[in-house]
């Protein structure tokens, strides 16, 4: 081996060793931020559903509010609250990918074309003093591109809206995308999951909704040029809250509610 | 070579986007807002001015058979080092820009500037070459980005500029803008304002039209086939 060559390796390597301290040392400084940051961007959208504080509210008080809120796991398929689970333990989106810990949506049930769901997911309940007032869920979806990822909250009644959000999309920008919109969300506010049979209502309206039409407390309205979009939103509140979804854990609950 | 013209050379005189048309795939991307575009000038601006540094400091122990591979692992570091902060001090531009801050890596400004005048030039004025060099791309940008956002979504920088129809004013965003095919046109009549304006940018044209009389044709077409 020439010296040119042994002098080439040498520069290499030197290159390499110093860029690859930078990078390690700029990923592992910073990495507590970006936690903080990742674990603030989850949080908000769970919080912003509690009622207690509104979505704008400062970080520490995001923190505060999650300190107290009341994280349960389900399993989908019993209904019943998993207690010996951990919830930070719960990865639904990961679990899709592992058949141990989640199910084939069987094809007639799959209307928000998910494929497989986790068996277990999290779900928040809002407690005011002793008496629950609402219950957080996860849902998710197909839109007309993406997978649109949501929480929904329900009343203590188990069929009011109280609020809803849908926090990761990529449908198209400047329709679509107006599912994310905080003034069409607020129109979900008090509208009815339910029929009397008990059977889900709940849609996206195809246009404005007409507040004489029989449906009216089960809509609200469309999206202009997201008629896609907003038919994935009604086929995933449809699924989620099928019995193949929370349906098994909301006749549960209503049987014996929860406690504090 | 002078200061003046190394830094602000490659804003209008030798714009990187609009003379040499390098890193157009993420002035079209990431042009939707301005916000978005002010980050990711400011990101290449400094991934740039970095890599520039570097490569110049270290021009003359570089082999230049392995310069290529050296300058990549460097404007990498940059990149990754960028996408770090951005990732913990503006968490929400860095969901937005995803993958184009990584993709600094292959912006050819980059490596353009490494190996065109970084390598063969001081390391201050190498250092100034990156700055002017970002500066050219984040000028097109911003300039791409409020057009964008202002006819978009009637709103600069998230702020409200022209009240639109569906929150009770007059103006109809065109959601055109905020796809990407809309940066290109823009681009496109930049490129022409620029030029007519600066008329030695023009370029030559790639052939002539070449009127022919009957009578010249054969020697013609004799000197197309030797």
């Amino acid at each position: 081996m020439n010296l040119d060559a042994l002098r080439s390796l040498g520069v290499l390597a030197g290159v390499a060793l110093v860029c690859s301290i930078l990078v390690s040392v700029s990923t592992t400084t910073l990495r507590p931020i970006q936690e903080r940051n990742e674990a603030l961007q989850r949080y908000r959208n769970v919080v912003s559903l509690t009622g207690l504080v509104d979505a704008e509210a400062d970080d520490d008080t995001i923190f505060e509010v999650v300190a107290q809120l009341d994280a349960r796991v389900v399993d989908l398929g019993t209904g019943e609250f998993a207690a010996d689970i951990d919830p930070a333990s719960v990865d639904a989106r990961l679990a899709v990918n592992d058949p141990d810990s989640s199910t084939a949506i069987p094809a007639a049930e799959d209307i928000a074309r998910l494929g497989r769901r986790a068996n277990h997911e999290v779900v928040y309940l809002v407690w005011q003093d002793q008496d629950l007032s609402r219950i957080i869920f996860p849902i998710e979806g197909q839109g007309m591109w993406s997978t649109i990822y949501g929480f929904l909250a329900l009343e203590s009644d188990l069929n009011t809206i109280a609020a809803v959000s849908f926090y990761e999309q990529a449908e198209t920008a400047g329709l679509g995308d107006q599912i994310e919109d905080a003034e069409w969300q607020a129109q979900w506010q008090g509208r009815k999951m339910y029929d009397d049979e008990g059977n889900v209502q709940f849609r996206v309206s195809g246009g404005i909704v007409s507040p004489s039409s029989a449906t009216a407390a089960y809509e609200v309205d469309g999206l202009t040029g997201a008629t896609i979009t907003g038919n994935g939103v009604t086929n995933l509140v449809h699924y989620w809250f099928s019995p193949h979804g929370y349906g098994a854990f909301l006749s549960k609950i209503s049987g014996e509610p929860p406690k504090r | 070579m002078t200061i003046r013209s190394t830094l602000f050379g490659p804003v209008f005189e030798d714009n990187p986007v609009l003379l040499q048309v390098l890193g157009v795939c993420s002035a079209l991307a990431i042009t939707n807002s301005l916000y978005t575009s002010l980050i990711m000038g400011v990101s290449l601006t400094a991934v740039c001015t970095f890599s520039n540094g570097v490569i110049s400091a270290l021009r003359h122990i570089i082999p230049s058979s392995l310069r290529i591979i050296i300058q990549m692992t460097v404007i990498a570091t940059g990149v990754v080092v960028v996408d770090q902060v951005l990732q913990a001090f503006a968490p929400d531009a860095a969901r937005t820009l995803s993958v184009f801050i990584g993709l600094i890596v292959t912006n050819c400004i980059v490596l353009g500037r490494a190996e065109a005048f970084a390598a063969k030039n001081s390391v201050g004025m190498s250092l100034l070459d990156g700055i002017g060099n970002g500066l050219g791309y984040t000028a097109v940008l911003v300039a791409v980005g409020t057009i964008r956002e202002l006819f978009g979504a009637g709103t600069l920088l998230g702020v409200t500029i022209w009240p639109t129809a569906t929150d009770g004013g007059l103006f109809v965003p065109n959601q055109l803008m905020l796809l990407p095919p809309s940066a290109f046109f823009i681009i496109g009549f930049f490129i022409w304002g620029l030029r007519a304006w600066k008329r030695e940018q023009m370029e030559a044209p790639e052939y002539n039209e070449v009127k022919v009389r009957p009578e010249q044709q054969p020697d013609l077409v004799g000197k197309n086939a030797s």
